[in-house]
């Protein structure tokens, strides 16, 4: 398991050159570029409104960008749609948890597994054993990866019903379903206690472990300390900094972004 | 040339019924982001209260009319308010409004049937304008000139109330969106139903023009300027009056011209035609501006 | 016996037009549980019946012979409505689908080598109430099939939320396509089981009376799932013949207070599974939790009150 890390850590695996992304006038991300090597967490971090669920939207596919290019292990995505850009490997969670109304935990995870469905709508239709079987399998997967977020109990009750920090795990879960060799995380541990957060973060480093590539946005700067092997920081829909959690939280840049400039706390001691 | 000529008019006429259902039925559309599918059956209570007036109560014309206008209007608020009014509070989309709206559709046609007795009555000789002008060789009636003059009329006082005054702001800005504008001060619930009254009204008064000069005062009359009337606003552009006034004109030209010269079977083929043509190439219709989102 | 042979005979052609609005309803509501509110189901019905009825009258063969030929009909026309209007905007969808009906019937009325024009076409074939039960029992076990597979679920995810779909790999327009696809076949069918229960076809039998209340139908059944569309037909077909009963010349009146009732009051429909699922969690001791997702839930309940 190591020894896979090992082999890819050196690959890059996400290369996004100098996106941008405008809405009417506001450039909500503007000339960023960061890569994220293979079989590595990457954190991004940024205050509000920096940009950061806009560029896990254009790697995803969820908006069309306006000028840059992304490249997901060799192949260039920022012109696909969103479902191409899943088969071929990337899927996400979303900042508000967005799982499906009125289905239950474990029809969240099988919807998540269409790419694996291994079976033609002709065959299900005519109930041909092989659909039956391949259908018996997918449920089989789903049950595996609701084992991997803790929820295998709750399987046949409704999603909506779940606390939000299970339905936070859920949504992982089915994203997982897709198969993925890159996990885009929006703000994983939003709303979440220390001791969830500390969930969160270990089945990431599981995930990791086990060859995943994780992109997290996250705002707990002790979770991304902890968890992340490399940082950026986004500020204003502009690249802020760029490196090691520890080089990143330490660059003065940062600090001012997040907690404010020296100079203007002298100027407001001063008006006292 | 005397026949074409005719027929223009006539067109012009049929049109400007088009245009008046049209405009109503447009408010309500534009404003209030509902498709309304019972608003067809305003004009056809409209006609009935109307011929109900003159042969119960044996009301000339003017009163007669505007008993027709009222019922429309009262009749559209009351749909408003029961109908629409629980789902503005719940969220509800069009698609919601629009179901809800056929069940009214439902409910007023069949009482509509019931009324006539399933048949297509005529308002009685005398009981309207019957002179007949004449325009050089061409015939004119008197009911022909009354349309088309009140279309024209009622299309200007709705574009002025709409662009120009202070109540047409507040329709906008509530059919845009209600928390907002009751923010800046305006009473949503006071509008949406004085607005619900006007799209009646307006179409009511379609109704009982076009009950007489058609001779058809049932439910099928409602029916028929629904869906020309939809056309209209579809073709000119739901979210300017004046556009959708020409369009009805124009599709009633249209309409009278192709059953004329072309075949009688067809006589609904170029309208229909025209607004499939406009939701799939060009939805904002003729004069329609961009940017009008109802989600 | 010999009321309720006096009973069967009179209520009869009830059930036999129960049976053809099912399947109108379950056309409706293949593009409905994809995301899409069309009216298109009437022109493929109308394609169906005609092309069906003109097969019969030519052939003389078994109409049951020919359904396969109206299915496929309807679902060539439905694959190229797809082609066409998957491309707009979900509310100019649902009007260009009416757009479409008002054509199919100066269609109907300019091509009378096939459908008799303004005189219409007479069909003077019937088909055995047995053969249409038989029918929607073969129906109700596709419909069941698609629902428990990959399908089914893709579905109810593009409906639910089609960019959350996308991101797991489902393609909307993919699904969708297939959606017309399987409502035009069943439309198809549904329009020549029509032709062959009425055995009259004119330019308003296919027009916008059945299209308004075939979607009535599938909203008062429930539109979340098959079950709801069989029983809104069943209940929309039956509904003024009781009312005849108590309330005759106001019957048809029935219908629509019941789907307004419903639309207040139940929006979702008398069948939401939703509805079930939560009703049995609560009754298995998920007070806790349910209490905590209350607000989420009433939530969820407005945005899912928008019917369609």
């Amino acid at each position: 398991m190591a020894a896979r890390a090992a082999a890819q850590a050196d690959t890059t695996l996400l290369q996004v050159e100098a996106i941008g992304k405008n809405f009417g006038g506001v450039a909500a991300v503007s000339g960023l570029s960061m890569t994220v090597r293979s079989g590595s967490v990457a954190g991004v971090m940024g205050p509000n409104g920096a940009g950061k669920t806009t560029l896990v939207n254009l790697i995803s596919g969820l908006l069309p960008s306006d000028s840059g290019t992304i490249r997901f292990g060799g192949t260039e995505i920022q012109r696909l749609a969103a479902h191409d850009i899943a088969a071929l490997g990337i899927a996400r969670t979303y900042q508000n948890v967005r799982l499906f109304s009125g289905m239950t935990v474990l029809e969240q995870v099988m919807a998540g597994c269409f790419l694996r469905r291994g079976t033609s709508l002709w065959a299900s239709f005519l109930g041909l054993p092989k659909a039956v079987a391949a259908r018996k399998a997918v449920e089989a997967h789903a049950m595996e990866l609701l084992e991997r977020v803790q929820l295998v109990r709750q399987a046949q009750l409704l999603a909506e019903t779940l606390s939000y920090g299970e339905q936070r795990r859920v949504e992982i879960a089915r994203a997982l379903g897709t198969g993925p060799r890159l996990l885009l995380l929006d703000e994983p541990t939003a709303g979440m206690n220390v001791q969830e957060s500390n969930e969160i973060g270990s089945l990431v480093h599981s995930l990791r472990d086990g060859g995943l590539t994780v992109l997290m946005v996250e705002h707990n700067v002790r979770l991304v300390k902890e968890f992340c092997d490399h940082v950026t920081v986004m500020n204003f829909g502009r690249l802020l900094a760029d490196g090691t959690p520890a080089e990143c939280i330490a660059h003065p840049d940062v600090q001012a972004a997040y907690f404010g400039n020296t100079a203007d706390a002298d100027r407001i001691r001063a008006l006292r | 040339m005397q026949l074409f000529l005719e027929q223009l008019i006539n067109g012009c006429a049929l049109g400007s019924l088009y245009a008046l259902f049209g405009l109503g039925f447009g408010i309500v559309f534009a404003t209030l982001g509902i498709l309304n599918a019972a608003h067809g059956s305003y004009a056809s209570w409209a006609a009935i209260a109307a011929l109900a007036a003159v042969e119960q109560l044996k009301l000339p014309f003017i009163p007669a009319l505007l008993i027709g206008v009222l019922a429309g209007g009262l009749l559209a608020v009351v749909v408003d308010q029961v109908a629409f009014q629980p789902l503005r509070r719940r969220g509800t989309g069009m698609l919601g409004a629009l179901i809800t709206s056929i069940a009214f559709w439902i409910i007023l046609d069949s009482l509509a049937g019931t009324a006539t007795g399933q048949q297509s009555l005529s308002f009685p000789r005398g009981s309207y304008p019957g002179a007949m002008f004449h325009l050089g060789e061409i015939p004119l009636p008197a009911m022909q000139v009354i349309t088309i003059g009140v279309m024209l009329g009622v299309t200007a006082g709705l574009h002025l109330l709409i662009r120009r005054s202070r109540f047409g702001a507040a329709m906008r800005a509530v059919g845009w969106n209600q928390t907002a504008a009751s923010l800046g001060g305006v009473n949503p619930r006071y509008v949406v139903i004085v607005t619900a009254f006007i799209a009646g009204a307006t179409s009511g008064l379609a109704g009982v023009l076009g009950g007489i000069t058609t001779h058809n005062v049932s439910f099928l009359l409602g029916e028929g300027l629904l869906l020309k009337g939809f056309a209209a606003v579809v073709v000119g552009g739901y979210d300017d009056v004046r556009g959708t006034a020409v369009a009805g004109v124009g599709l009633g030209v249209l309409e009278v011209m192709s059953a004329q010269y072309l075949s009688s079977g067809l006589r609904d083929g170029i309208t229909y035609a025209l607004l499939l043509g406009f939701l799939l190439l060009r939805p904002r219709g003729l004069f329609g501006s961009l940017g009008f989102s109802r989600a | 016996m010999q009321p309720l042979v006096e009973f069967w005979r009179a209520y009869q052609s009830t059930v036999a037009f129960a049976i053809v609005n099912a399947f109108f309803a379950l056309s409706t509501y293949s593009v409905l549980s994809a995301g899409i509110l069309s009216f298109a189901t009437v022109t493929y019905a109308a394609m169906g019946g005609f092309v069906g009825a003109r097969l019969v009258l030519l052939t003389g063969l078994d109409p049951v012979f020919l359904l396969p030929a109206a299915m496929l009909a309807g679902a060539a026309l439905a694959y190229l409505v797809a082609l066409i209007f998957l491309r707009l905007d979900s509310h100019w969808m649902a009007l260009a689908s009416l757009a479409l009906i008002l054509i199919t019937r100066v269609v109907v009325i300019n091509v009378p080598s096939v459908t008799g024009g303004v005189n219409g076409l007479s069909l003077p074939v019937s088909i055995p109430l047995g053969v249409l039960v038989l029918l929607l029992l073969v129906a109700i076990v596709v419909y069941h099939r698609l629902s428990v597979s990959w399908y089914g679920i893709a579905t109810r995810a593009v409906r639910e939320d089609p960019a959350v779909a996308s991101s797991l790999g489902i393609a909307p327009r993919r699904i969708q396509t297939i959606a017309f696809a399987i409502s035009g076949a069943i439309g198809g069918i549904g329009g020549m089981l029509l032709a062959l229960a009425l055995q009259f076809l004119s330019p308003d039998t296919y027009f916008v009376n059945i299209a308004f209340t075939m979607i009535a139908g599938v909203v008062l059944g429930g539109s979340y799932h098959w079950v709801g569309a069989i029983i809104g037909a069943a209940v929309f077909t039956a509904l003024p013949v009781l009312a005849q009963a108590v309330i005759p010349d106001f019957q048809e009146v029935a219908n629509g207070v019941a789907l307004l009732l419903i639309m207040i009051f139940l929006p979702r429909g008398l069948v939401d599974p939703r509805a079930i699922r939560l009703r049995r969690a609560a009754r298995e001791g998920q007070g806790e939790a349910l209490a905590a997702a209350v607000p989420a839930v009433a939530a969820a309940r407005r945005a899912g009150g928008d019917a369609p």
